[in-house]
Protein backbone atom coordinates (compact mmCIF):
# COMPACT_ATOMS: atom_id res chain seq x y z
CA UNK A 1 0.00 0.00 0.00
CA UNK A 2 1.58 3.29 -1.04
CA UNK A 3 3.05 5.64 1.70
CA UNK A 4 1.92 9.03 3.31
CA UNK A 5 4.67 10.21 1.27
CA UNK A 6 3.33 9.05 -2.06
CA UNK A 7 0.04 10.03 -2.01
CA UNK A 8 1.12 13.54 -1.39
CA UNK A 9 3.48 13.41 -4.38
CA UNK A 10 0.54 12.14 -6.28
CA UNK A 11 -1.25 14.80 -5.13
CA UNK A 12 1.10 17.52 -5.94
CA UNK A 13 1.93 15.85 -9.53
CA UNK A 14 -1.72 15.70 -10.14
CA UNK A 15 -1.95 19.32 -9.21
CA UNK A 16 1.21 20.77 -11.27
CA UNK A 17 -0.04 18.55 -14.34
CA UNK A 18 -3.74 20.61 -14.21
CA UNK A 19 -1.89 23.94 -13.72
CA UNK A 20 -0.17 23.04 -16.32
CA UNK A 21 -2.89 22.19 -18.77
CA UNK A 22 -4.87 24.78 -17.67
CA UNK A 23 -2.01 27.28 -18.08
CA UNK A 24 -1.00 26.18 -21.19
CA UNK A 25 -4.65 26.24 -22.70
CA UNK A 26 -4.73 29.78 -21.64
CA UNK A 27 -1.35 30.46 -22.82
CA UNK A 28 -2.64 28.70 -26.51
CA UNK A 29 -6.03 31.22 -26.50
CA UNK A 30 -3.23 34.56 -25.98
CA UNK A 31 -0.95 33.20 -28.80
CA UNK A 32 -4.41 32.87 -30.73
CA UNK A 33 -6.13 36.06 -29.81
CA UNK A 34 -2.75 37.36 -30.76
CA UNK A 35 -3.06 35.84 -34.38
CA UNK A 36 -6.47 36.98 -34.53
CA UNK A 37 -5.46 40.46 -34.15
CA UNK A 38 -2.61 40.44 -36.58
CA UNK A 39 -4.29 39.16 -39.33
CA UNK A 40 -7.22 41.20 -38.80
CA UNK A 41 -4.72 44.06 -38.74
CA UNK A 42 -3.30 42.92 -42.34
CA UNK A 43 -6.40 42.64 -43.74
CA UNK A 44 -7.37 46.08 -42.76
CA UNK A 45 -4.63 47.35 -44.08
CA UNK A 46 -5.70 46.12 -47.59
CA UNK A 47 -8.87 47.18 -46.90
CA UNK A 48 -7.72 50.88 -46.37
CA UNK A 49 -5.45 50.52 -49.37
CA UNK A 50 -8.40 49.35 -51.85
CA UNK A 51 -10.73 51.72 -50.59
CA UNK A 52 -8.55 54.60 -51.66
CA UNK A 53 -8.31 52.84 -55.35
CA UNK A 54 -11.81 53.01 -55.22
CA UNK A 55 -12.87 56.22 -54.13
CA UNK A 56 -10.26 57.40 -56.63
CA UNK A 57 -12.59 55.25 -59.31
CA UNK A 58 -15.28 58.20 -58.90
CA UNK A 59 -13.15 60.91 -60.80
CA UNK A 60 -12.74 60.23 -64.52
CA UNK A 61 -9.29 60.49 -64.74
CA UNK A 62 -7.55 58.00 -62.68
CA UNK A 63 -4.92 58.74 -60.59
CA UNK A 64 -2.27 55.97 -61.98
CA UNK A 65 0.37 56.21 -59.83
CA UNK A 66 -1.47 56.07 -56.48
CA UNK A 67 -3.43 53.11 -58.26
CA UNK A 68 -0.02 51.15 -58.31
CA UNK A 69 1.06 52.55 -55.20
CA UNK A 70 -2.08 51.04 -53.09
CA UNK A 71 -1.45 48.22 -55.32
CA UNK A 72 1.66 47.41 -54.37
CA UNK A 73 0.90 47.60 -50.98
CA UNK A 74 -2.01 44.91 -51.12
CA UNK A 75 0.01 42.84 -52.99
CA UNK A 76 2.91 42.86 -50.56
CA UNK A 77 0.79 42.51 -48.23
CA UNK A 78 -1.25 39.43 -49.72
CA UNK A 79 1.77 37.70 -49.94
CA UNK A 80 1.54 36.42 -46.40
CA UNK A 81 -2.38 35.56 -45.70
CA UNK A 82 -1.75 31.61 -45.88
CA UNK A 83 1.16 32.11 -42.47
CA UNK A 84 -1.36 34.56 -41.02
CA UNK A 85 -3.73 31.56 -40.29
CA UNK A 86 -2.23 29.30 -38.36
CA UNK A 87 -2.94 25.79 -36.98
CA UNK A 88 -5.50 26.02 -33.41
CA UNK A 89 -5.99 29.96 -34.76
CA UNK A 90 -9.39 29.58 -35.38
CA UNK A 91 -12.35 30.43 -33.37
CA UNK A 92 -13.10 28.58 -30.36
CA UNK A 93 -14.60 29.12 -26.68
CA UNK A 94 -12.04 31.44 -25.98
CA UNK A 95 -10.68 32.57 -29.17
CA UNK A 96 -13.44 35.18 -31.43
CA UNK A 97 -12.45 34.77 -35.24
CA UNK A 98 -14.55 35.31 -38.51
CA UNK A 99 -12.64 32.70 -40.13
CA UNK A 100 -14.45 29.60 -41.18
CA UNK A 101 -13.29 26.38 -40.47
CA UNK A 102 -13.07 25.55 -44.17
CA UNK A 103 -10.05 27.72 -43.92
CA UNK A 104 -7.60 24.70 -42.48
CA UNK A 105 -10.39 21.89 -43.49
CA UNK A 106 -9.78 22.79 -46.97
CA UNK A 107 -6.51 24.05 -46.91
CA UNK A 108 -5.63 24.03 -50.20
CA UNK A 109 -9.06 25.67 -51.57
CA UNK A 110 -7.71 28.40 -48.68
CA UNK A 111 -4.37 28.55 -50.71
CA UNK A 112 -5.82 29.18 -54.10
CA UNK A 113 -7.89 31.98 -52.66
CA UNK A 114 -5.28 33.71 -51.30
CA UNK A 115 -2.86 33.23 -54.43
CA UNK A 116 -5.79 34.61 -56.95
CA UNK A 117 -5.36 37.71 -54.55
CA UNK A 118 -2.14 38.19 -55.26
CA UNK A 119 -2.17 37.15 -59.06
CA UNK A 120 -4.69 39.98 -59.51
CA UNK A 121 -3.16 42.81 -56.96
CA UNK A 122 0.02 41.88 -59.13
CA UNK A 123 -1.56 42.54 -62.66
CA UNK A 124 -3.32 45.31 -61.19
CA UNK A 125 -0.07 47.27 -60.18
CA UNK A 126 1.40 46.51 -63.63
CA UNK A 127 -2.01 47.60 -65.62
CA UNK A 128 -1.73 50.70 -63.26
CA UNK A 129 1.74 51.38 -64.71
CA UNK A 130 0.73 50.98 -68.29
CA UNK A 131 -2.04 53.48 -68.18
CA UNK A 132 -5.20 52.06 -69.50
CA UNK A 133 -7.81 53.32 -67.78
CA UNK A 134 -10.75 50.59 -69.07
CA UNK A 135 -8.02 48.06 -68.08
CA UNK A 136 -7.38 49.75 -64.92
CA UNK A 137 -10.89 49.45 -64.22
CA UNK A 138 -11.69 46.18 -64.93
CA UNK A 139 -8.50 44.69 -63.07
CA UNK A 140 -9.48 46.91 -59.87
CA UNK A 141 -13.13 44.84 -59.97
CA UNK A 142 -11.15 41.83 -60.36
CA UNK A 143 -8.93 42.23 -57.57
CA UNK A 144 -11.94 43.08 -55.44
CA UNK A 145 -13.53 39.61 -56.65
CA UNK A 146 -10.79 37.86 -55.19
CA UNK A 147 -11.65 39.74 -51.84
CA UNK A 148 -15.19 38.56 -52.25
CA UNK A 149 -14.16 35.28 -53.18
CA UNK A 150 -12.64 34.15 -50.72
CA UNK A 151 -14.68 35.92 -47.90
CA UNK A 152 -17.83 33.61 -49.59
CA UNK A 153 -15.87 30.58 -48.61
CA UNK A 154 -13.88 30.79 -45.88
CA UNK A 155 -15.27 34.14 -43.69
CA UNK A 156 -17.97 33.91 -41.44
CA UNK A 157 -20.66 37.00 -42.97
CA UNK A 158 -21.80 40.14 -40.97
CA UNK A 159 -24.62 39.24 -39.23
CA UNK A 160 -27.62 40.00 -41.34
CA UNK B 1 -74.45 51.13 -30.27
CA UNK B 2 -74.05 54.86 -30.98
CA UNK B 3 -74.95 55.13 -34.80
CA UNK B 4 -72.33 56.10 -37.03
CA UNK B 5 -72.16 58.64 -39.11
CA UNK B 6 -71.37 58.01 -43.07
CA UNK B 7 -67.55 57.81 -43.86
CA UNK B 8 -65.23 61.06 -43.21
CA UNK B 9 -61.45 61.16 -45.08
CA UNK B 10 -58.67 60.97 -42.36
CA UNK B 11 -55.68 60.50 -44.14
CA UNK B 12 -55.02 62.11 -47.46
CA UNK B 13 -53.27 59.88 -50.33
CA UNK B 14 -49.59 61.14 -50.15
CA UNK B 15 -49.53 60.02 -46.42
CA UNK B 16 -51.19 56.64 -47.49
CA UNK B 17 -48.68 55.69 -50.32
CA UNK B 18 -45.85 56.89 -48.46
CA UNK B 19 -46.61 54.70 -45.77
CA UNK B 20 -47.19 51.57 -48.08
CA UNK B 21 -44.73 52.43 -50.08
CA UNK B 22 -42.15 52.80 -47.19
CA UNK B 23 -42.96 49.17 -45.96
CA UNK B 24 -42.50 47.78 -48.89
CA UNK B 25 -39.62 49.01 -49.17
CA UNK B 26 -37.88 48.40 -45.80
CA UNK B 27 -38.85 44.87 -47.04
CA UNK B 28 -37.30 45.11 -50.39
CA UNK B 29 -34.35 46.41 -48.46
CA UNK B 30 -34.01 43.85 -45.60
CA UNK B 31 -34.24 41.08 -48.26
CA UNK B 32 -31.75 42.64 -50.68
CA UNK B 33 -29.11 43.61 -48.16
CA UNK B 34 -25.90 41.37 -48.61
CA UNK B 35 -27.67 39.77 -51.55
CA UNK B 36 -28.44 42.52 -54.33
CA UNK B 37 -26.91 45.42 -53.57
CA UNK B 38 -28.10 47.47 -56.64
CA UNK B 39 -31.54 46.13 -55.51
CA UNK B 40 -30.81 47.26 -52.01
CA UNK B 41 -29.26 50.94 -53.13
CA UNK B 42 -32.04 51.84 -54.86
CA UNK B 43 -34.75 50.60 -52.21
CA UNK B 44 -32.51 53.04 -49.77
CA UNK B 45 -32.59 55.77 -51.89
CA UNK B 46 -36.28 55.31 -52.28
CA UNK B 47 -36.41 55.41 -49.04
CA UNK B 48 -34.34 58.80 -48.44
CA UNK B 49 -37.03 59.87 -51.28
CA UNK B 50 -40.25 58.62 -49.29
CA UNK B 51 -38.36 59.79 -46.03
CA UNK B 52 -38.02 63.62 -47.33
CA UNK B 53 -41.06 64.16 -48.54
CA UNK B 54 -43.25 62.72 -45.55
CA UNK B 55 -41.44 65.63 -43.49
CA UNK B 56 -41.91 68.12 -46.26
CA UNK B 57 -45.44 66.80 -46.46
CA UNK B 58 -45.69 66.94 -42.35
CA UNK B 59 -45.38 71.01 -42.78
CA UNK B 60 -47.57 71.90 -45.66
CA UNK B 61 -50.15 68.70 -46.47
CA UNK B 62 -53.40 68.02 -44.73
CA UNK B 63 -54.49 68.50 -41.21
CA UNK B 64 -53.75 65.34 -39.89
CA UNK B 65 -50.56 64.87 -42.35
CA UNK B 66 -49.08 67.64 -40.39
CA UNK B 67 -46.75 66.96 -37.19
CA UNK B 68 -48.12 70.12 -35.61
CA UNK B 69 -51.59 68.68 -35.27
CA UNK B 70 -50.71 65.17 -33.32
CA UNK B 71 -47.01 66.16 -31.90
CA UNK B 72 -48.31 67.03 -28.59
CA UNK B 73 -46.65 67.99 -25.03
CA UNK B 74 -46.63 65.60 -22.23
CA UNK B 75 -49.75 66.66 -20.92
CA UNK B 76 -51.66 65.28 -23.74
CA UNK B 77 -49.59 62.40 -23.98
CA UNK B 78 -50.74 61.51 -20.05
CA UNK B 79 -53.91 62.68 -20.77
CA UNK B 80 -54.73 60.28 -23.46
CA UNK B 81 -52.16 57.42 -21.71
CA UNK B 82 -55.48 57.27 -19.28
CA UNK B 83 -58.03 56.60 -21.61
CA UNK B 84 -55.91 54.37 -23.62
CA UNK B 85 -56.99 51.02 -21.83
CA UNK B 86 -60.74 51.73 -22.69
CA UNK B 87 -62.04 49.43 -24.83
CA UNK B 88 -63.75 52.04 -27.24
CA UNK B 89 -62.82 53.12 -30.75
CA UNK B 90 -61.31 57.31 -30.34
CA UNK B 91 -63.23 60.03 -31.90
CA UNK B 92 -60.50 62.12 -33.25
CA UNK B 93 -59.23 61.85 -36.82
CA UNK B 94 -55.13 60.95 -37.51
CA UNK B 95 -52.31 60.13 -35.32
CA UNK B 96 -53.21 60.25 -30.93
CA UNK B 97 -50.28 61.47 -29.01
CA UNK B 98 -48.86 58.27 -27.66
CA UNK B 99 -49.17 57.00 -31.64
CA UNK B 100 -47.30 60.05 -32.89
CA UNK B 101 -44.25 59.14 -30.05
CA UNK B 102 -44.30 56.08 -32.48
CA UNK B 103 -44.44 57.98 -35.50
CA UNK B 104 -41.67 60.26 -34.49
CA UNK B 105 -39.50 57.30 -33.68
CA UNK B 106 -39.60 55.18 -37.00
CA UNK B 107 -38.90 58.18 -38.85
CA UNK B 108 -36.07 58.67 -37.05
CA UNK B 109 -34.96 55.28 -37.15
CA UNK B 110 -35.39 54.92 -40.93
CA UNK B 111 -33.48 58.20 -41.46
CA UNK B 112 -30.38 56.75 -39.34
CA UNK B 113 -30.98 53.52 -41.19
CA UNK B 114 -30.82 55.48 -44.62
CA UNK B 115 -28.11 57.64 -43.75
CA UNK B 116 -25.86 55.41 -42.24
CA UNK B 117 -25.79 53.23 -45.25
CA UNK B 118 -24.73 56.16 -47.31
CA UNK B 119 -20.93 56.21 -45.63
CA UNK B 120 -21.22 52.52 -45.06
CA UNK B 121 -17.65 50.47 -46.29
CA UNK B 122 -18.24 46.81 -47.23
CA UNK B 123 -16.09 44.21 -46.25
CA UNK B 124 -15.11 43.02 -49.54
CA UNK B 125 -14.43 46.54 -50.91
CA UNK B 126 -17.10 46.34 -53.65
CA UNK B 127 -20.15 47.62 -52.75
CA UNK B 128 -19.61 50.67 -50.14
CA UNK B 129 -22.47 53.28 -49.91
CA UNK B 130 -22.02 56.39 -52.08
CA UNK B 131 -20.88 58.80 -49.40
CA UNK B 132 -17.91 56.16 -48.48
CA UNK B 133 -15.28 58.30 -49.91
CA UNK B 134 -15.99 61.01 -47.82
CA UNK B 135 -14.63 58.90 -44.60
CA UNK B 136 -11.98 56.62 -44.12
CA UNK B 137 -12.13 52.89 -44.54
CA UNK B 138 -12.35 52.56 -40.67
CA UNK B 139 -14.90 54.82 -39.92
CA UNK B 140 -16.87 53.29 -43.01
CA UNK B 141 -16.51 49.81 -41.13
CA UNK B 142 -18.39 51.78 -37.86
CA UNK B 143 -20.84 52.85 -40.03
CA UNK B 144 -21.57 49.26 -41.27
CA UNK B 145 -21.59 48.24 -38.16
CA UNK B 146 -24.05 50.69 -37.04
CA UNK B 147 -25.81 50.74 -40.16
CA UNK B 148 -27.15 46.84 -39.22
CA UNK B 149 -27.02 47.43 -35.36
CA UNK B 150 -29.75 50.59 -36.57
CA UNK B 151 -31.72 47.67 -38.25
CA UNK B 152 -32.18 45.49 -35.33
CA UNK B 153 -33.90 48.54 -33.28
CA UNK B 154 -35.95 49.26 -36.28
CA UNK B 155 -37.06 45.69 -36.08
CA UNK B 156 -38.21 46.00 -32.54
CA UNK B 157 -39.59 49.42 -33.27
CA UNK B 158 -41.89 47.52 -36.08
CA UNK B 159 -43.15 45.38 -34.03
CA UNK B 160 -44.04 47.87 -31.05
CA UNK B 161 -46.07 49.38 -33.92
CA UNK B 162 -48.27 46.31 -35.28
CA UNK B 163 -48.42 45.05 -31.66
CA UNK B 164 -50.29 48.39 -30.71
CA UNK B 165 -52.04 48.11 -34.46
CA UNK B 166 -53.34 44.39 -33.05
CA UNK B 167 -54.05 45.96 -29.41
CA UNK B 168 -56.52 48.59 -31.16
CA UNK B 169 -58.05 46.01 -33.37
CA UNK B 170 -58.48 43.43 -30.72
CA UNK B 171 -58.82 45.28 -27.49
CA UNK B 172 -60.31 48.77 -28.33
CA UNK B 173 -62.37 47.23 -31.30
CA UNK B 174 -60.69 50.12 -33.46
CA UNK B 175 -59.75 49.11 -37.02
CA UNK B 176 -56.47 51.65 -37.75
CA UNK B 177 -55.49 49.32 -40.84
CA UNK B 178 -58.67 50.10 -43.22
CA UNK B 179 -58.40 54.11 -42.91
CA UNK B 180 -54.68 53.70 -44.03
CA UNK B 181 -55.63 51.91 -46.84
CA UNK B 182 -58.71 53.58 -48.24
CA UNK B 183 -58.28 56.95 -46.22
CA UNK B 184 -62.13 57.37 -44.53
CA UNK B 185 -63.29 56.27 -41.42
CA UNK B 186 -66.93 56.37 -39.61
CA UNK B 187 -66.92 58.04 -36.63
CA UNK B 188 -70.10 58.65 -34.26
CA UNK B 189 -70.21 63.03 -34.33
CA UNK B 190 -68.84 64.95 -37.08
CA UNK B 191 -65.53 65.93 -37.24
CA UNK B 192 -63.77 68.21 -39.50
CA UNK B 193 -63.04 67.07 -42.67
CA UNK B 194 -59.72 67.21 -44.48
CA UNK B 195 -60.30 69.87 -47.15
CA UNK B 196 -57.74 69.47 -50.52
CA UNK B 197 -53.94 70.86 -50.58
CA UNK B 198 -53.14 73.16 -52.88
CA UNK B 199 -51.40 70.48 -55.62
CA UNK B 200 -48.54 73.05 -56.05
CA UNK B 201 -46.88 71.42 -52.73
CA UNK B 202 -47.41 68.44 -53.37
CA UNK B 203 -45.34 69.10 -57.23
CA UNK B 204 -42.34 70.50 -54.51
CA UNK B 205 -42.74 67.82 -52.29
CA UNK B 206 -41.96 65.51 -55.29
CA UNK B 207 -39.25 67.63 -56.75
CA UNK B 208 -37.22 68.01 -53.43
CA UNK B 209 -37.33 64.64 -52.81
CA UNK B 210 -36.31 62.70 -55.63
CA UNK B 211 -33.40 65.54 -55.89
CA UNK B 212 -32.31 64.98 -52.84
CA UNK B 213 -32.34 61.22 -53.54
CA UNK B 214 -30.75 61.76 -56.86
CA UNK B 215 -27.76 63.57 -55.69
CA UNK B 216 -26.93 61.51 -53.23
CA UNK B 217 -27.14 58.94 -55.72
CA UNK B 218 -24.26 60.38 -57.18
CA UNK B 219 -22.61 61.32 -54.62
CA UNK B 220 -23.60 64.85 -54.68
CA UNK B 221 -20.82 64.71 -57.86
CA UNK B 222 -21.81 67.07 -60.85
Amino acid sequence: MPSAHMFNALKVMTFVLALGAVGGSAMAAIDAQDAVKARVDHFKTMGRAFKTIRDGMGNPALDNKMIAAQATIIRDTSAGVVSWFPAGSGPSASVKSDAKPEVWSDAAGFAKAAQKLQTESAKLVTVANAGDADAIRAQVRATGGTCKGCHDTYRVPDKD
Amino acid sequence: MKAELKPTAVWDLPVRLFHWLLVALILVAWLSAGKSMTVHSLAGYSVIALVVFRLWWGLVGSSTARFSSFVRGPRAILSYLRHMGERTPGQSPGHNPVGAISVLALLALVLIQTSTGLFSVDVDGLESGPLSAWVSFDMGRQFAHIHEFAFRILQVLVGVHIAAILYYAIWKRENLVGPMITGRRRFSSPVTSLGSVPVWRLIVGIAISLGLALAIARGFRV
